[in-house]
């Protein structure tokens, strides 16, 4: 019998998410809840009905001549809650797009294999035919919303069915209240945040009834309210009303204690089936799209990844039942363990570089708006200084776009609020300011201006009129860096995203700019691509003493890469200084609508629980296990 | 973060928001009609003040809005009209500028002509800030009887303009920080265009990838009929828009035919 959902019996809105990290949301904050993903079944009553079974499916796509699915087996029950991971390119999304029959119907190739999906076989059954089964929901909320208005966009699978108006209405409401949206029905998608605008998606799929939700990395998009939003909803649907969830999502830290089932895979295959404290209680080497070796460490969630140092340094095994999946459980796990001395080396922030102390870039004062009645940036006051890796936080909508627009001249900016080296950057054309300060945009291919990997390095230094040996030269050398030498010939657009993602910064360093912006540099990239980013970014600095300035959400990537945090709320400077002191600062965080990394969460309950101990806040799992070394003979309380 | 487009539906309250969709087609045909027909400048002049007028009280757009909506035509139309006025030929001289004669018929004449097209444009602005290119669609299946397929193909089409507006700033923007520089002319606008092509194109076909999964995941297409759910009809005030305005048209051609009109013309061209 499939599960039905009652809005009746709903609690509209009780817990629903808000835009705001407030306590009482335990997914917004990194969750202090126990975790009970191993405990007992999450849906006793349930039957063991299998929603999906796959039998050695092997899958290619028309055109290419190697299978992107290779002889999978996977079989999901109704009620479970799963998780895949694995890297770029190891057929993830292809599974996904399995599931409702977008392949093969969709996007053609051949089929192998056995694959029913609610009863019905995929080879045999369209995508529309799997309408009331399956409801997909993808990464982009802008490309897979069709409407304009909350309701119809909720309505629109149903009036494709051609069900009673009546019936319509009704689910539509039933949805959105799944979703904690219930009074968003008249208004426009152009004016949801990117949370509101996802969990409309899910709501357009729910309002179908599916057995099944498919999701393709839906937070990738979002800001972390937004993503806690999503979670939320995904978490509540699974616990409360038993839809089984299949997902694939890189933000592990938050969801680890959420799912029941995490799926790894690698080069087209399955690796690992099985439990959450399982997965993340080992790691594993997987392949990245570009045949580099990736270790699946880089996905687990920080407070295993600290569980495994720790279990080094104490000399234990790390049994799967003792993984830690949520805060609280490390801590605890904290308090089980005895360290033994001298374990690591200290993580990458302990030696801080020496910086100049002239700024290379000030702003003093500045203010912009599109419109003069609602300024977006307001009386910001800033230094930069050679030599430093600069984050910049803030939710969406905060100004931290604008802001670097303003930075590299695509808005123009006002007489005298920015100074970049003793220029008024107000009076420098965009080839002057592009000299100095470069600005890598989140979707590469914008960027790209000609048919050739070396052309395009080549290009900003042709258009400044260097001589042909400097540029040859320059491109050399910068090829070498970005490890593109082997593609100087290839089109830009035949690159892996990760390639390319390297090509745009490398038109960027061939002119060896003072400052560099990188605009959301993990969004659409695994964990390993963007440390892969990061590393380029710190050989930079170290070559050239280029400033770093990243805009972005991900804390891990802050605390683990930056010397400087600046948090922007709603256009003005609310927080400059060191990552660990913004972390510290719990009511900065809810206001500007950030989170601390998980290991920080650890640290401080740590130090809160034993005072007298002398541990304080730290940013790297390796830290903290030294941090309880030095600390071990201290008194607990 | 980019300005939004003037020339692009707003969700809205005032009573042309209100109005269905074919309503305010056919009133957008009729004021067209009647700005066409209208060759003397004082009949322009009114029907240029009844379009303002509703861009104003009945569709409720700020003049600021207008301004910033048409001013390039009505810089257009203030040329056109200069332009018009300094050339055509008359009889009866207005006044003098730089020794030249001015005729009372040709500024007539090219008053009318320049008020005409703004007109136009004005219109076409309220149907479009005012009508949910959705709610166009389903009108064009539910009273038109258009198959939804096509319906829905046109409706998608304006759905994406304004998105591909910002694609195309994003990657403008994104080539001017690698020195691109704009360039004037054919020749320029030719390049500009062959470099933004390939970037929008492939991310326009990821959208329309992800926006075809989107629809059949959600059995778009899977019957030859669909539900409407509020599907706009057209209602007393519709129907009183409708009625004048075809009574208006008709009115207006019929004594054009007639020779009505010629009659009531002051400065006819000798």
């Amino acid at each position: 019998m499939r599960p039905v959902f009652h809005a009746g019996a709903f609690p509209a809105n009780e817990d629903a998410p808000t835009r705001t990290l407030v306590p009482i949301q335990p997914t917004l904050k990194n969750d202090m809840r126990r975790a009970d993903a191993d405990a007992e079944p999450r849906h006793a009553s349930l039957d063991a009905e299998i929603v999906v079974d796959l039998s050695r499916v092997t899958y290619t796509y028309d055109g290419e001549a190697a299978p992107v699915l290779r002889n999978i087996s996977l079989t999901v029950n109704r009620g479970d809650f799963v998780l895949i991971l694995g890297p770029s390119g190891c057929g993830k999304s292809t599974l996904l797009h399995l599931l409702n029959g977008s392949v093969p119907h969709i996007l053609n190739g051949t089929l192998e294999g056995a694959a029913v999906i609610c009863g019905k076989a995929v080879n045999d059954t369209t995508v529309a035919e799997f309408a009331t089964d399956v409801g997909m929901v993808f990464q982009d909320p802008d490309a897979q919303i069709i409407n304009t208005r909350v309701r119809d966009e909720v309505c629109f699978g149903l009036e494709n069915l051609c069900r009673p108006a009546d019936e319509i209405l009704d689910r539509q409401k039933e949805a959105l209240d799944y979703v904690g949206l219930p009074a968003f029905g008249d208004r426009s998608i152009f004016e949801l945040s990117g949370g509101q605008k996802q969990r409309v998606s899910i709501a357009a799929v729910l309002a179908a009834r599916p057995r099944l939700l498919v999701l393709d990395e839906p937070t990738a998009n979002l800001d972390p309210a937004g993503m806690a939003e999503v979670f939320a909803v995904l978490s509540r649907l699974n616990r409360e009303y038993g839809t089984t969830i299949v997902m694939v999502e890189h933000r592990v830290d938050e969801l680890a204690d959420k799912v029941s089932r995490v799926v790894m895979m690698d080069q087209g295959t399955i690796i690992f089936d099985g439990s959450p404290r399982e997965a993340f209680s080992a790691r594993r080497v997987v392949h990245s799209e570009e045949a580099g070796v990736v270790p699946t460490a880089s996905w687990f969630p920080q407070v295993a990844e600290f569980a495994m140092d720790l279990a080094a340094a104490s000399l234990q095994e790390l049994l799967p039942d003792r993984v830690p999946l949520c805060v609280e459980e490390a801590v605890d796990l904290c308090s089980a363990w005895t360290v033994a001395a001298g374990a690591f080396a200290a993580g990458i922030n302990a030696s801080p570089t020496a910086r100049s102390k002239r700024p290379l870039l000030s702003i003093h004062s500045l203010s912009f708006g599109y419109d003069r009645s609602a300024p977006i940036l307001k009386k910001v006051n800033l230094k930069l200084r050679s030599n430093e890796i600069v984050a910049l936080l803030g939710q969406n909508g905060s100004g931290k776009t604008t802001l670097a627009r303003l930075l590299v001249g695509i808005n123009a900016a006002p007489a005298g609020a920015i100074d970049l080296d003793g220029e008024d950057l107000s009076k420098l054309g965009a080839r002057e300011i592009a000299a100095h300060i470069g600005y890598v945009f989140q979707n590469p291919d914008h960027q790209f201006v000609t048919d050739q990997v070396d052309e395009e390095i080549a290009y900003g230094l042709k258009v400044r009129d260097y001589s042909a040996d400097e540029i040859a030269r320059r491109v050399d050398g910068v090829l070498e860096i970005v490890d593109l030498g082997r593609y100087r010939h290839r089109s830009p657009f035949s690159l892996s995203l990760g390639e390319r993602r390297r090509l745009s910064v490398a038109t960027m360093l061939v002119l060896e700019p003072q400052l560099l912006v990188l605009d959301e540099p993990t969004i659409g990239q695994d964990y390993e691509r963007a440390q892969q980013l990061m590393g380029l970014m710190e050989r930079l600095r170290q070559r050239y003493g280029t400033t770093i300035l990243m805009i972005t959400h991900d804390v891990r990537l802050v605390a683990q890469w930056a010397d400087r945090a600046l948090a922007l709320r709603s256009g003005e400077i609310a927080f400059d200084g060191p990552p660990v002191e913004l972390f510290d600062d719990a009511d900065l965080l809810q206001s500007a609508g950030l989170l601390a990394p998980p290991i920080h969460e650890v640290s401080r309950l740590l130090a809160a629980r034993s005072p007298g101990r002398g541990i304080r806040p730290v940013l790297s799992s390796r830290e903290l296990v030294n941090a309880l070394i030095a600390t071990s003979g201290n008194p607990t309380k | 973060m980019t300005r939004s487009n003037v020339f692009q539906f707003r969700s809205g309250r005032s009573v042309f928001h209100r109005l269905d969709p074919l309503s305010k087609l056919a009133w957008l045909i009729g004021v067209s009609l009647l700005a066409f027909g209208a060759y003397i400048a004082w009949i322009q002049i009114i029907i240029s003040f009844v379009v303002v007028a509703t861009a104003l009280f009945l569709a409720r757009l700020s003049p600021l809005e207008i301004v910033r909506g048409t001013w390039l035509f009505m810089i257009a139309c203030t040329s056109f009209f200069v332009i018009q006025s300094v050339t055509l030929p008359g009889t009866t001289v207005a006044f003098h500028v730089l020794s030249k004669p001015i005729y009372v018929e040709s500024t007539d004449y090219a008053l009318a002509s320049a008020l005409r097209i703004y007109t136009i444009i004005l219109s076409s602005m309220i149907f479009v800030r005012t009508t949910d290119p959705r709610d166009l669609a389903i009108a064009l299946v539910t009273q038109m009887h258009v198959p939804y397929r096509v319906a829905y193909a046109f409706f998608i089409a304006l759905r994406i303009v304004p998105t591909i507006e910002d694609e195309i700033q994003i990657i403008r923007a994104a080539q001017a920080v690698r020195g691109v520089a704009r360039k004037r002319g054919l020749a320029g606008r030719i390049g500009e265009t062959k470099r933004y092509a390939m970037p929008l194109l492939v991310g326009s076909l990821r959208r329309a990838s992800m926006m075809v999964m989107s629809m059949e995941g959600r059995a778009f297409g899977a019957y030859p009929q669909r539900t409407f759910v509020d599907a706009p009809r057209m209602g007393p005030l519709g129907v009183v828009v409708f009625v004048t305005t075809v009574a208006a048209v008709v009115f207006w051609y019929t004594a054009l035919a007639l020779g009505y009109v010629h009659a009531i013309y002051v400065f006819a061209p000798a």
